[in-house]
């Protein structure tokens, strides 16, 4: 019996010596790149288990733990394994309160989860939850048959890459073999891929969010603008050294994937309200432009199954730096714009609800809104123009009724519509506020929608997925929010004022 | 008296024209007005939604059929650019305030314009490029039928563009073409075997993971086949006078059928003498009409010719049964079936009161559903809406036409050709892209792949193409054609798209061809529209600091004249 519990002790504390800190920063090929150690456990343990951490220990340490085993250097433990579909739940004999089932017990039913995936003919919830579960319950068994880390092996001044078990024969200097490995590659590739390391653990868009929030409360409650614009500037700042960082870790633009066209939005909304507050020295574009910066901050830090956060190669198609960049960016930052008269739309109209406006008050805000649309209007038809210019380029079409493309259409028609509904006698100041903070649910769809509802098509409609959920909800709430403050007597009432 | 008719007159001559001057007056005034653009702006972008929609469960081609190529939504743009240009037209002469606004949508006509003309007389295609094989075909997305007669003639029949059932009223004699189905399924249907004596069964095969059902049939004109494979498993339907020699005990394992005949027996029982050659191969004669059939059964269950090409004319078949017992191979029969086991050896199992057969394979089993010795199953389309997943057809992506030919109704698909006879001549029927053919021809020499590191994703592809052209006396000439750098010839644009594997690491090219005489009139408008509305906007701005209290009885103006 003592003999057992000294083994364990000593085993333990091998892997305890062994897996330290400073292995982070070891260079790992994975998923088409090379990134820090850190970054691949980090996103693999969460791919997992759903979590960031193991039973007290950091990603790190557990998958550096669960590699080590595969040659005798540490003790091999399970991991729980992440199942949130209820059939998938069943079909693994789960308990149905449960999310996790132990690897070990999952590692059973993989043969039984292949044959249905192979059965279900058509897409569905369940069949995609299936093949994350597969693919959970390999990249488990990847991790502890020492594949997941891979090792450079240095030939003819090219690096090659193999599974850590193939290579790591000495185990009695592992760290130093991992050092040489490290040495080795940085003269040989460069440094370059430690920025990601930087990136990840300096959480910089969390700082940006802090910032934002101090600048939020700054002008609202101590009631001084000027601390705000601070602030504002304060941010915008640290969101480009992190923006910049993504950058030069991808090599691209940093408007690839939702996540980043997220952050992108939140940053060009801050910007464009902060160049308006020139002109219009009104401090509610600045509280719009942070509340709309930090709900963006949100969305990135919480909502990682809808938003993912890593960087992975694009598709051949979009490598264009300079068209993906002009493009894109237009586009976002026209959304970005949306998005202001959208926020700035709802707070007049609680404000309007709530009868702290005057008539007067409320034609002043109506014109700040319809600034905020116009400058989004103009970007919006410049983006669509210079994606038809970029898919002319690049593949001989201007336009091709794609659902992407269609959908930024149908936004720029509806306040295309608005815009000139205002020349007649059915867009009043009321109404104009209600239709902009209702138009924003067009933005959402082209920019949400076409991804997470139109692309799933007919058959596995079922809301399970993060991104319908959301997107569902936010419908519901902003349409609660337009019934409540657009039919009343005040509503009414404030038909007058334009005609 | 006489003046009055003739006065009369005047005024009926001078109607119509006052008429028609209030009819302008009026069509100015709705076609023009801010509420007419609302009305058509919004009824567009709804149109929009539910292409989207459409393209989202359906498919693309089906959306465009539906929508984007229908002719009620040509009908919406064609109003929009009436609004538009009336819009326009209504706020001559030109006021200074309103430069923006002329600049805006005077961009918008021309890129009408411009879509128009390449609607009209641009070309959009595909060009397929197999290694090392010079074509000049391009495919359009434009469906075809097209008859080939015997006396060589070729007619083409442009197909109609409808989403559904489309009627079509062809009439030659003998051939008259009655409807096309853009997507359509296969349902199966039985029909009397009438004459070819000639079996067909359904069986399902299943274990407790999969199920699978097999139609199979050795009726010639059936659309299923008596061969399948299923994985590693091959599943031969077979006449069932094969079945006792299948069960029966033979040495050699060579079983011998006489298709004229239809008996089987085996080569120890005609006592046929097995020999081998001084490479080891096992052959066997079998004397027929004064001539030795040269039997190779390990190769072939067709006799060989001396330099070893197959014989087809011969009613001898010759199969080796140890040549199944390598790989999982199930003999269907009818109603009987035979299957090696690999401790029990060639068993024999016959299909009583449905209940299934136990197969030695992944706890596999296996039902027969039904055996028809006197029918046959073909496959007849019908009208399906297709179901796109994962942007995937994968149900009603069959185009098929229905023709008669000789008082017989026939579907043509677009998954196989047709050919009829009346008669010795033949008719061939076929449903296919419309090609044009360019005066060059292009051959791929290498295609490259590049691969994210550690992965199989393809990172880049590239196409090192040779073009000649016959018309010039110049040699072919060499390109490199990737993403973003295509290949200019002539009028035509060609676009590296996508690939295909032909074999291992062996890739064939796809180009996107492209022909856009309305380009520079579309970049044009793009310009204009994108300069205009921000003059617009920074104009009325302007504007408004200075007649802020003015505005809104411009406004009332402008849209009252």
């Amino acid at each position: 019996m003592l003999r057992i519990i000294i083994l364990v002790l000593f085993s333990t504390s091998i892997a305890a010596n062994v897996c330290t800190q400073d292995f982070e920063s070891l260079p790992v090929q994975a998923a088409g790149r090379v990134k820090p150690l850190l970054v691949h456990a980090n996103e693999t343990i969460k791919f997992i288990t759903g979590k960031s951490k193991f039973e007290g220990m950091s990603s790190l340490e557990t998958f550096c733990k669960l590699s080590l085993s595969s040659i005798g250097l540490s003790e091999s433990f399970e991991l729980p394994i992440k199942v949130e579909h209820i059939e998938a739940k069943k079909l693994m004999d789960m308990d149905e309160n449960s999310n996790f089932i132990p690897s070990s017990k999952a590692m059973n039913y993989k043969e039984l989860i292949r044959a249905q995936i192979m059965k279900t003919k058509r897409t569905s919830p369940l069949k995609k939850e299936l093949n994350k579960v597969w693919a959970r319950i390999n990249n488990y068994e990847l991790i502890k048959n020492g594949q997941s880390w891979t090792v450079p092996i240095f030939a003819e001044n090219k690096a090659l890459w193999h599974g850590l078990a193939d290579v790591a024969k000495d185990k009695t200097d592992i760290k130093n073999f991992f050092k040489n490995k490290k040495e080795k590659y940085i003269e040989l590739e460069g440094d370059n891929y430690l920025m990601e390391l930087t990136y990840v653990k300096s959480h910089i868009f969390d700082v940006a969010m802090l910032l934002a929030l101090i600048g939020i409360f700054a002008t609202v409650l101590l009631k001084s603008p000027k601390v705000g614009v601070f602030f504002g500037i304060f941010t915008i700042l640290i969101e480009i050294a992190g923006m910049t960082m993504r950058v030069l870790i991808s090599g691209r633009a940093p408007i690839t994937n939702m996540y980043e066209t997220v952050m992108f939005s939140g940053f060009g909304a801050l910007v464009i309200a902060l160049i308006v507050m020139i002109f219009k020295r009104d401090k509610i574009f600045l509280l719009a432009g942070l509340g709309y910066n930090v709900l963006c901050l949100f969305m990135m830090k919480f909502a990682n199954n809808m938003l993912d956060p890593s960087i992975s190669p694009l598709v051949p198609v979009l490598r264009d730096n300079f068209w993906l960049s002009t493009h894109v960016t237009t586009i976002i930052l026209s959304y970005a714009a949306l998005a202001l008269s959208w926020i700035l739309a709802n707070i007049v109209l609680v404000k309007n609800k709530l009868g702290k406006l005057s008539k007067a008050d409320y034609r002043y805000y109506e014109q700040l809104i319809g600034t905020s649309v116009k400058v989004g209007v103009v970007l919006l038809a410049a983006g669509i123009i210079l994606g038809g210019v970029w898919a002319d380029y690049s593949w001989g079409r201007f336009w091709g009724w794609d659902p992407k493309e269609t959908w930024s259409l149908i936004v720029l028609l509806f306040y295309m519509a608005v815009l000139h509904g205002k020349y007649t006698n059915w867009v009043n100041t009321h109404r104009f506020v209600i239709l902009t903070a209702a138009g924003f649910m067009t933005v959402m769809m082209a920019w949400f929608g076409v991804n997470y509802i139109l692309a799933t098509g007919l058959h596995s409609y079922g809301f399970s997925e993060g991104g319908a959920i959301f997107l569902g909800t936010f419908f519901m709430v902003q349409t609660i929010i337009l019934i409540i403050c657009g039919v009343s007597l005040k509503g009414l009432k404030s038909v007058q004022v334009n005609s | 008296m006489g003046i009055l008719p003739h006065m009369k007159n005047l005024n009926l001559l001078n109607n119509p024209l006052t008429s028609l001057g209030k009819a302008y007056k009026k069509l100015e005034s709705t076609l023009g007005s801010m509420k007419f653009a609302v009305v058509i702006i919004l009824v567009f972008a709804i149109a929009l939604v539910y292409g989207t929609f459409m393209e989202s469960y359906h498919g693309r081609e089906f959306a465009n059929k539906l929508v984007y190529k229908s002719w009620w939504f040509m009908g919406l743009q064609l109003f929009m650019f009436i609004s538009i240009l009336v819009a326009t037209l209504n706020r001559l002469p030109a006021k200074k305030m309103l430069y923006g606004f002329y600049t805006l949508h005077a961009g918008l006509l021309i890129l009408f314009a411009g879509s128009f003309l390449t609607y009209v007389t641009g070309v959009d295609g595909m060009l397929e490029l197999m290694p090392k094989e010079p074509s000049n075909t391009v495919r359009v997305q434009e469906d075809q039928f097209v008859v080939g007669y015997p006396n060589g003639e070729v007619k083409i029949f442009t197909l109609p563009d409808g989403a559904f059932e489309n009627e079509m009223n062809y009439e030659e004699p003998g051939l008259q073409i009655k409807k096309y189905l853009p997507f359509s399924k296969l349902n199966t249907v039985w029909r009397p075997s009438q004459g070819t004596p000639a079996s067909s069964a359904v069986y399902t095969i299943y274990n407790e993971n999969v199920a699978e059902q097999m139609i199979m049939s050795l009726h010639p004109e059936s659309d299923f086949q008596s061969m399948q494979k299923l994985g590693p498993l091959s599943v031969h339907f077979m006449p069932e006078t094969l079945y006792s020699c299948f069960t029966q005990k033979t040495e050699s394992g060579f079983i011998v059928w006489n298709t004229e005949e239809d008996i089987c027996y085996t080569a120890e029982s005609e006592n046929y003498e097995i020999k081998k050659t001084p490479t080891n191969n096992l052959f066997m004669i079998i004397p027929h009409k004064g001539e030795y059939l040269k039997f190779f059964p390990d190769f072939s269950p067709l006799p060989l010719n001396d330099d070893l090409t197959k014989r087809q004319d011969t009613p001898f078949r010759v199969f080796s049964k140890k040549l199944f017992e390598k790989k999982p191979n199930l003999f269907l029969f009818g109603d009987k079936t035979v299957f090696f086991h690999k401790r029990k050896g060639w068993l024999g199992r016959e299909f009583t009161d449905k209940r299934p057969v136990s197969l030695p394979w992944m706890n596999f089993k296996l039902t027969l559903d039904s055996f028809r010795p006197n029918a046959y199953p073909a496959q007849v389309p019908s009208y399906s809406r297709p179901v796109q997943d994962q942007g995937e057809i994968i149900e009603g992506g069959i185009k098929a036409v229905l023709i008669n030919f000789y008082g017989q109704d026939y579907w043509v698909r677009s998954d196989q050709p047709l050919a009829l006879s009346n008669g010795d001549k033949q008719v061939r029927f076929q449903i296919k892209s419309r090609e044009i053919k360019l005066p060059y021809q292009i051959t791929l020499d290498r295609f490259k792949m590049d691969k994210n590191p550690g992965t199989n994703d393809p990172a880049s592809y590239e196409s090192f193409v040779s073009l000649l052209d016959g018309r010039t006396n110049t040699p072919a000439s060499s390109h490199h054609v990737f993403m973003n750098n295509p290949l200019k010839y002539d009028d035509f644009t060609f676009y590296q798209s996508s690939y295909f594997q032909v074999g291992p690491n062996e890739y064939g090219s796809a180009f996107s061809v492209n022909y856009d005489p309305g380009r520079p009139i579309k970049y044009l408008g793009s310009i204009l529209l994108v300069f205009g509305s921000t003059w617009h906007f920074a104009l009325r701005r302007r504007k408004k600091r200075k007649f802020f209290e003015k505005e809104s009885t411009i406004e009332s103006q402008s849209e009252k004249s």
